[in-house]
């Protein structure tokens, strides 16, 4: 154990409530100087909320927070700015209008600030660029940058405040599995010249392979704080998920990966996508040229970085966006141009991938959100009128299959958690039986074990004959449970890759968009 | 125990505006039991008084309708004046035009035409948020100056009655009348058609598909469209119901009282409408009963500005304040 | 040319209203506080501004009192918002309830009903030496009361202020993402009070200029929707000052020009021509709304607490 006299940072028995629900209950967390201390749980465990705190975005209901082993009291972020404290949040908290230099410089004090000449500020940021090898176009608008970029200027920023500790909330998310590697080397880097690293994660390989401290969080509480070197893999799994789950019969942990792979593909598909494209009216493609089969009871996997039209991809096949040209085909049947709501009837259901936006209606109550979609279908509705009786009994079900907490089906959906809503949304769609399920990002805010709640239903879907396309940016989700993966690089498929082929580093060349001969899509229609 | 529950932020609400306002009356010079006594029971106090309330009420609930149908859908029609104005412009000229036409032809051509006048004013704003996603509120808002124009253009132009010393049309034919239920003082029957809406417009909501889709329209557009609903019909189908609603109310204020179109017939519903609608926090069950109330203030100001000379807008500002103080009641709950 | 010339002179006389009342709302804007009580506010603003300037005989103490009255509903709409996370619609449309009320309330309480209503004296022209003497500039451009020059000088200052100041470029921050200017140390909340405060001082006093320079009383609705007019201006202008100045001369001239063909009269019955300023309205935005620039975060509360999920 490190002695406390090093710690930069300690944090005592912190507390923080949200309504009814206790959010870090007596947490306890120390940052020795110099370390890259990985803070590991699921998600609703309590690790941003803990930061937040530190950081001055929430205000604790109890607890210390010593600073240099003084104790401080941080109102604000300008605060914790202030100790050499800054935070990378996982949205990243950037203005899209703004160029980079001014989301640099924003909120500090610059030299002519009455005339806006920012001939020093740029000089300094310039130099830390060089310093730290991060290059970016200062100038540029952050909107035209890709996630990688707005990455780099998240740490720019940090930098450029002087930071001491740095605090980053899932930084992985969105990279591709080189990008992750040389993110860690560079962290190295900062932390030999004196600074200390806060790595949030869900992901125990993350933690495994940079962090030199690790302590588990769950459900609000600390669990264990443990050295890189004197832990087992199985003790974090363990501390994570805690003792009721059974990670034998886990598909999260599951170790004896599925090798195996039914050769579908010789089978006629359910559901085809044929020479696809997307063009905006703004005359931007999204999506080209897509050809992709899904046969009965297969689960194919869409990987890629975020933004390189899975979103397109999705809402194509669910009739939401008009393609500008190709065939999409559901059992012989041409979709292509048939309004969504024929499509959920003829046996289409989507898990969109921005449930807030998207997927929810805040507005309304939990049973009015269960049945939307299916309000026009029997037995909840005959057509004109809405059978509530019916809709009442079948969503209380529901809440209690789905382990929704909410006080019941009149709850207003405004008060759900994250996780709640996005199990909402996991309820609706396999309420109903569906030929074709799109998921896109379904796990998102789930803990483990209802991660792996939603891979067996997955997994039945695919036993009882469904067909399923997954569209992730978790690679490790994919390669659970996928029976193939297809590569999306700026709205194209670069590659396929069968189960038995699956391989983070090759999916992730593909995803920055190395394309290889042997997974071309030549390659792939003579296999087919 | 819910009921209890429900309406308690309410009463509070009142009751903390009718402090503020006494305190206000009381600072003016004025006894403020007096006036409050007369705000509050001049409706119950005599027949008249309770007629004169029910006859505030028509144009009240169904302008306050013409609010929340759209809000329901997550619009707001600001338009509610220009759609009655319309309504009315409508069944007069029909009503003028045709006025030899027998009761039972004319009556009905009245109405319908003041329905089809106000949905074809809230069509305007509908059309131009389906076609080029123009902003309703401004348009709705907007159209009201237009149909205050054409108001004054329609009562001192060709329609006019000359003998009257304000605008004025001259008066409709005979068969356009609304039938009188009570004689003296005279009530007519537009007050069961706006009771029969009100509750029409509650079952839809409530309970039938098209009405979910509104609700889950208001909701979250976005969601609902992706989840098959077809959220801009909706929203033009929401706009011309409200802008039918208050063509209607414009219409049977032409088919009443005096039997013609007067300019400044419609008052200040408009805002009392918003009122309601916004007191009753858009839910459709709750419109008809706060219109009643709302209806009861208005008759009691009046008569308290004859008696005790202290200025209608008194209550405006007391009404004003009861929405205020109702939606404060929210945050005060949600802490 | 006459015609010209006073045409242009009339059309810079009638931008004053919507130039302060579209930078007032484009300031609250800024910070994303949508205003939308502007017509309950410049009634106010043109009731008091009279009726102090009626009763102590100082046309400024009015304008004084009148940008007042419009800062105080400023307040009470960044408190409603920022402070109690109300909806800024629906608390904008009970002030603007308030605002309708108040403004008739007030001449009825002190005035009373009276069959000639009480004059003020309006608003002296202030010619600018030399400047004014120039031939049709000088009478267009350099001889008008001081709220015109007023108007053109606070819209250059904002721009300078919002585009080329630290405190500008913190300010738009917070309109367009409030969670990465609080993350960052900026003071969301005192940025949308006193932007919200400022705007309604000049919403306000937009108000007053009408009894001020056109009629010399208040009447009942003598706005007649220029506050609506506003909030279609800024959304017009992009919520940049600049724009808004210029797209203020266009309001204002089909004002004048509805106005100018009533007086010599035309084949139209006046009344529509009254409907002139409004139906450009409306068709202006069929062309301007799609491509409007907007603060990202226009019409939103911002809680630091909340968790986004």
């Amino acid at each position: 154990m490190v002695l406390s006299n090093q710690n930069i940072l300690e944090l005592t028995n912190v507390r923080k409530v949200f309504g009814q629900t206790v959010a870090l209950d007596s947490v306890t967390f120390s940052l020795a100087k110099g370390e890259i201390h990985g803070l590991l749980g699921g998600n609703g465990a309590g690790k941003t909320t803990l930061m937040n705190i530190l950081y001055g975005l929430y205000k604790k209901d109890a607890g210390e927070i010593l600073l240099r082993g003084q104790k401080v009291n941080i109102q604000g972020p300008r605060d914790a700015i202030q100790h050499g404290i800054d935070m990378v949040h996982q949205h990243f908290l950037q203005i899209e209008n703004f160029t980079v230099l001014e989301n640099i410089i924003l909120g500090t004090d610059i030299k002519h600030r009455y005339s806006m000449k920012t001939e020093t500020e740029q000089a300094k940021i310039e130099e830390l660029c060089k310093r730290f090898g991060l290059e970016v176009d200062i100038d540029a608008p952050m909107d035209s940058l890709t996630v990688g970029a707005r990455q780099k200027v998240e740490i720019l920023k940090a930098l450029y405040r002087g930071v001491e500790i740095l605090i980053l909330d899932e930084p992985t998310t969105n990279l591709t599995p080189q990008e992750v590697d040389a993110l860690f080397v560079s962290l190295r880097v900062m932390v030999d010249t004196g600074l200390s690293i806060v790595f949030i994660t869900h992901k125990l390989r993350e933690v495994l392979s940079v962090c030199d401290r690790i302590t588990v969080l769950r459900e609000g509480r600390n669990i264990t704080t443990l050295d890189r070197k004197e832990a087992s893999e199985e003790v974090f799994v363990r501390a994570m998920v805690g003792d009721n789950m059974d990670i034998n019969n886990s598909i999260y942990f599951s170790t004896d990966v599925r090798k195996s792979y039914s050769r579908k593909i010789e089978e006629a598909p359910v559901f085809s996508l044929e020479g696809v494209q997307i063009i905006t009216r703004d005359g931007i493609q999204r999506l080209k040229d897509i050809n992709l089969v899904l046969h009965s009871g297969e689960i194919v996997g869409v990987a890629g970085v975020a933004g390189n039209g899975q979103r397109e991809l999705a809402e194509s096949i669910v009739g939401v966006t008009a393609v500008s040209a190709g065939r999409i085909v559901l059992d012989d049947t041409d979709i292509t141009h048939i309004t969504n709501q024929e499509l959920f009837q003829m046996g289409i259901s989507y898990i969109p991938e921005d449930r807030l936006h998207d997927g929810f209606l805040p507005k309304a109550n939990v049973a009015q959100n269960l049945i939307l979609g299916h309000h026009r279908n029997q037995p909840y509705s005959n057509g004109t009128f809405i059978n509530w009786k019916t809709v009442f009994t079948e969503t209380r079900k529901q809440i209690s299959e789905y382990n929704i907490k909410t006080s019941g089906p009149e709850d207003v959906g405004g008060n759900l958690s994250g996780g709640n809503i996005q199990r909402v949304l996991i309820a609706r769609a396999f309420s109903m039986p569906s030929k074709l399920m799109v998921a896109h990002n379904p796990t998102r805010g789930l803990d483990i074990p209802s991660m792996d709640f939603v891979y067996q239903k997955l997994l039945t879907r695919r036993v009882e004959g469904y067909a399923t396309l997954l569209i992730s940016e978790d690679l490790d989700e994919l390669m659970r449970i996928c029976d193939r993966i297809m590569v999306l690089y700026r709205g194209q498929i670069l590659g396929t890759l069968l189960r038995p082929q699956f391989d983070k580093y090759t999916i992730g060349r593909l995803m920055s968009g190395i394309q290889e001969e042997q997974f071309s899509q030549e390659k792939e229609t003579a296999l087919s | 125990m819910t009921i209890v529950k429900k309406t308690l932020p309410y009463l509070l609400a009142v009751l903390a505006s009718f402090i503020a306002a006494g305190i206000f009356i009381t600072l003016m010079g004025f006894n403020p039991f007096k006036a409050f006594s007369t705000i509050l029971f001049t409706s119950f106090r005599t027949p008249n008084g309770f007629i004169q309330t029910l006859l505030k009420f028509v144009p009240l609930v169904l302008l306050a309708l013409a609010f929340t149908i759209p809000l329901t859908a997550g619009k707001f029609n600001i338009g509610g004046e220009g759609q009655m104005i319309a309504g009315g412009i409508g069944a007069a000229f029909v009503g003028i035009v045709f006025s030899s036409l027998p009761g039972y032809i004319l009556l009905p051509l009245v109405i319908l035409a003041g329905i089809l006048a106000g949905a074809i004013w809230g069509l305007i704003p509908a059309w131009l948020l389906y076609k080029f996603n123009i902003n309703e509120i401004l348009t709705t808002v907007l159209l009201n100056f237009v149909a205050l124009a054409l108001i004054d253009y329609v009562a001192t132009g060709p329609l006019r009655d000359p003998g009257a010393g304000h605008p004025t049309t001259v008066a409709i034919g005979k068969g356009g009348w609304l039938p009188l239920l009570v004689n003296n003082p005279p009530l007519h029957a537009g007050i069961i058609i706006a009771i029969l809406v009100a509750a029409g417009i509650y079952v839809y909501t409530a309970r039938t598909t098209g009405g979910y889709e509104l609700i889950a329209t208001g909701a979250n557009p976005r969601t609902a469209s992706i989840f098959g609903i077809k959220v801009r019909r909706m929203f033009v189908l929401s706009l011309v119901l409200a802008g039918a609603l208050a063509g209607l109310s414009g219409a049977m204020e032409v088919a009443s009282g005096s039997h013609r179109l007067i300019e400044g017939m419609q008052s200040n519903f408009l805002v009392l409408g918003l009122i309601i609608g916004l007191i009753a926090k858009g839910n459709n069950l709750a419109v008809p009963f706060v219109a009643f109330a709302i209806a009861v203030l208005e008759v009691g100001a009046s008569a308290m500005q004859r008696t005790l000379m202290i200025p209608v807008e008194m209550v405006f500002i007391v009404e004003a304040l009861i929405l205020l103080f109702v939606l404060l009641s929210d945050v005060v709950r949600r802490k | 040319m006459d015609i010209a010339v006073d045409f242009l002179r009339l059309v810079l006389l009638s931008m004053v209203p919507f130039v302060l009342a579209g930078q007032g709302t484009m300031l609250g804007g800024r910070t994303g506080v949508f205003n939308v009580a502007q017509e309950g506010m410049m009634l106010v603003g043109a009731s008091v501004g009279f009726l102090v300037s009626y009763y102590s005989g100082s046309i400024f103490l009015g304008m004084a009192v009148a940008m007042l009255s419009g800062a105080l509903f400023g307040l009470a709409l960044a408190y409603f918002t920022t402070t109690l996370k109300m909806d800024q619609f629906v608390i904008g449309l009970a002030l603007f309830f308030i605002g309708i009320g108040v403004s008739t309330l007030l001449p009825k309480l002190l005035i009373g009903i009276t069959l000639t209503p009480p004059l003020i004296r309006t608003l002296p022209n202030l010619a600018i030496p030399v400047l004014s003497k120039i031939p049709v500039l000088g009478p267009i451009l350099f001889n008008h009361n001081i709220l015109v020059y007023f108007s053109v000088l606070v819209s250059i200052g904002l721009w300078y202020f919002l585009y080329r100041t630290q405190k500008g470029l913190e300010l738009r921050s917070v309109g367009e993402h409030p969670m990465t200017a609080d993350s960052l140390g900026i003071n969301t909340s005192s940025m949308r009070y006193w932007s919200t405060i400022i705007g309604g001082a000049l919403i306000g006093l937009s108000g007053a200029y009408l009894p001020m320079v056109y009629s010399g009383t208040f009447t009942e609705g003598m706005v007649m929707g220029r506050g609506w007019l506003a909030i279609a201006l800024t959304f017009f202008g992009g919520w940049s000052p600049i724009p808004i100045l210029l797209g203020s001369l266009f309001f204002s001239a089909v004002e004048v020009l509805a106005f100018r063909v009533q007086v010599i009269g035309s084949f139209l019955p006046y009344q529509f021509l009254q409907m002139l300023p409004y139906l450009a309205t409306i068709l202006v935005m069929v062309f301007t709304f799609k491509r409007a620039r907007v603060p990202r975060f226009l019409g939103n509360n911002y809680d630091r607490e909340k968790r986004s999920v």
